[in-house]
């Protein structure tokens, strides 16, 4: 399976009549496409918006961020089996649009109203503090503005918003058939050197079984109390996994970050020269006994050694419990005599003094650090809100006070700012002892 | 005192003294599937081994196992 990702990278979007692509500038028809969006019954209200790294901007209700992309060659198209039918990707050639990103934002008010299912602040700043702990505050954002009928269930406000931003996404990736890009980076796993070792991705993904979405699906399909499969990298690269956008957490990995997998690209990028990359394990965590955990551990590192790993990166989404899950995937690794190495955000307080992770096992020798969820952030005020939410919830439960957008926020914790917790280690954090 | 728990390597990994093991996370203490009877006598089980659990003398953390055989 091989796989031609070719980049049209974006610096500016300007909103005028008609989508076109030139030298790094994309001009969106914006009037067309909210007509577009505003065919589906159940979004009332469209507009778009763009923000720039650097203004002082703020949107809220943030449900998703994607990426534009659209295949010119092979079979499927992307993000398949939610745009279109079932139909397998990750040969041929995939055009992305890089640099920027669609951030759907949308006002639904949703029926969950408490634990983890539960709707979130979903800011992002685009300068200061929130843009730099951020992976999106350095994209140029084409922001979609929707407003959805009263009265939708859950699942049908989620699709949606999903289906207006997929739909937008890769409309505007279209801008790009039959120009030239300014880079082709083809990805196939079957060129390899037999002398490498073999590593194979682990994927934790804490889904919730009981929700409309379970927060991570494949081909559409939300995982629940599955075992672990496999997937093929390229899968991931023409959006066969999907999430939840009705929620809008900063410690769930969004649609975009699934397409630009760090952790992934990164494997890939050594892929044959200090390894061999031999996919990702997709692991469903977070099962609610302890021989669940047990099971669903030793079935992904059973998978893992089935794929001839010698050694495995492991590294999940989420939190809570489902973190016993990847703890005992490590040692079950380890047992096989698969070398381990833990990908993870930290907890430890606002001080960073209480303890960093839930649970550890012994075999957990090696642990990267992406840094901590826990500590507090100051944003302040910004000279302009985008997004359908002029006042937030900074809390969650039922009931919470409204706070104005438009004024400074001080969050006690950064998932509540998107793309605030670093799953997966895309930015260049660093680390000093004291 | 003893805590009941399905997450119980957790507890014993914090130095809880008495551990009971629980069903579940969303149900430590009964499995709603379950026919009501025996879900009835698996649930006084799980109470029974805790009250056994607290008078117990230990020097580290222990675990109690609810005998759940007995109860299906």
């Amino acid at each position: 399976m091989r796989l031609d990702l070719a980049e049209f990278p974006v610096s500016r979007i300007v909103l005028g009549n008609k989508f076109q692509y030139q030298s790094g500038t994309l001009e969106v028809d914006a009037e067309t496409l909210a007509r577009d969006l505003l065919k589906d019954p159940r979004i009332r209200e469209a507009k778009v918006a763009v923000a720039y790294p650097g203004e002082k901007v703020r949107i809220t209700g943030i449900r998703d961020v994607v990426e534009p992309r659209v295949k010119t060659q092979g079979s499927g198209q992307v993000f398949p089996g939610v745009l279109g039918p079932v139909a397998p990707v990750g040969e041929g050639t995939t055009h992305r649009l890089s640099g920027m990103a669609v951030v759907a934002t949308a006002e639904f008010e949703g029926a969950v109203r408490a634990g983890t299912g539960v709707q979130r602040s979903a800011v992002l700043d685009m300068w200061g503090a929130g843009a730099e702990i951020s992976r999106y505050g350095s994209l140029v954002n084409l922001v979609l503005i929707l407003r959805l009928a009263g009265g939708l269930p859950d699942l049908e406000a989620h699709l949606a918003v999903q289906k207006a931003e997929l739909h937008a996404a890769r409309r505007l990736a279209e801008v790009t058939l039959g120009k030239e890009p300014q880079k082709v980076e083809t990805y196939d796993l079957a060129r390899k050197n037999r002398d490498l070792p073999t590593v194979v991705l682990i994927q934790g993904c804490l889904t919730e079984s009981h929700q409309f979405h379970s927060g991570v699906a494949y081909y559409g399909l939300s995982i629940r109390d599955s075992l672990a499969t496999f997937a093929h990298p390229n899968e991931l690269l023409d959006g066969a996994v999907t999430v939840n956008t009705t929620r809008g957490i900063g410690y769930f990995p969004n649609t975009w970050d699934w397409q630009n997998h760090a952790l992934a690209m990164e494997l890939y990028r050594r892929h044959g020269k200090e390894l061999n990359f031999a996919g990702v394990a997709l692991e469903r965590v977070r099962f609610e006994t302890y021989h669940g955990k047990e099971v669903t551990a030793h079935n992904a590192a059973h998978l893992a050694k089935t794929l001839g790993a010698d050694g495995a990166v492991v590294t999940w989404l989420g939190s809570g419990n489902a973190f016993v899950d990847v703890m005992l995937t490590l040692r079950a690794c380890e047992q096989r005599g698969i070398k381990t190495v833990l990908v993870t955000y930290e907890y430890g307080g606002k001080d960073g003094v209480d303890s960093p992770l839930l649970y550890y096992v012994p075999e957990a020798q090696a642990v990267v650090s992406t840094g901590s969820r826990d500590r507090w952030v100051e944003l302040p005020a910004p000279e302009k809100v985008i997004g359908p939410y002029e006042e937030i919830r900074v809390l969650n439960y039922p009931g919470a006070p409204l706070t104005p957008a438009s004024g400074p926020l001080t969050f006690d914790a950064r998932d509540m700012v998107i793309g605030g917790v670093d799953n997966w280690g895309r930015q260049s954090w660093t680390c000093r002892a004291y | 005192m003893a805590i009941i728990s399905a997450m119980y390597p957790i507890a014993e990994q914090v130095g809880a003294s008495r551990i009971v093991k629980a069903v579940s996370i969303p149900h430590p203490c009964g499995d709603p599937s379950l026919p009501s009877e025996v879900d009835a006598r698996l649930r006084r089980e799980i109470v029974e081994t805790a009250l056994k659990a607290i008078h117990a003398e230990v020097k580290q953390p222990t675990l109690f196992y609810p005998n759940i055989s007995a109860t299906v």
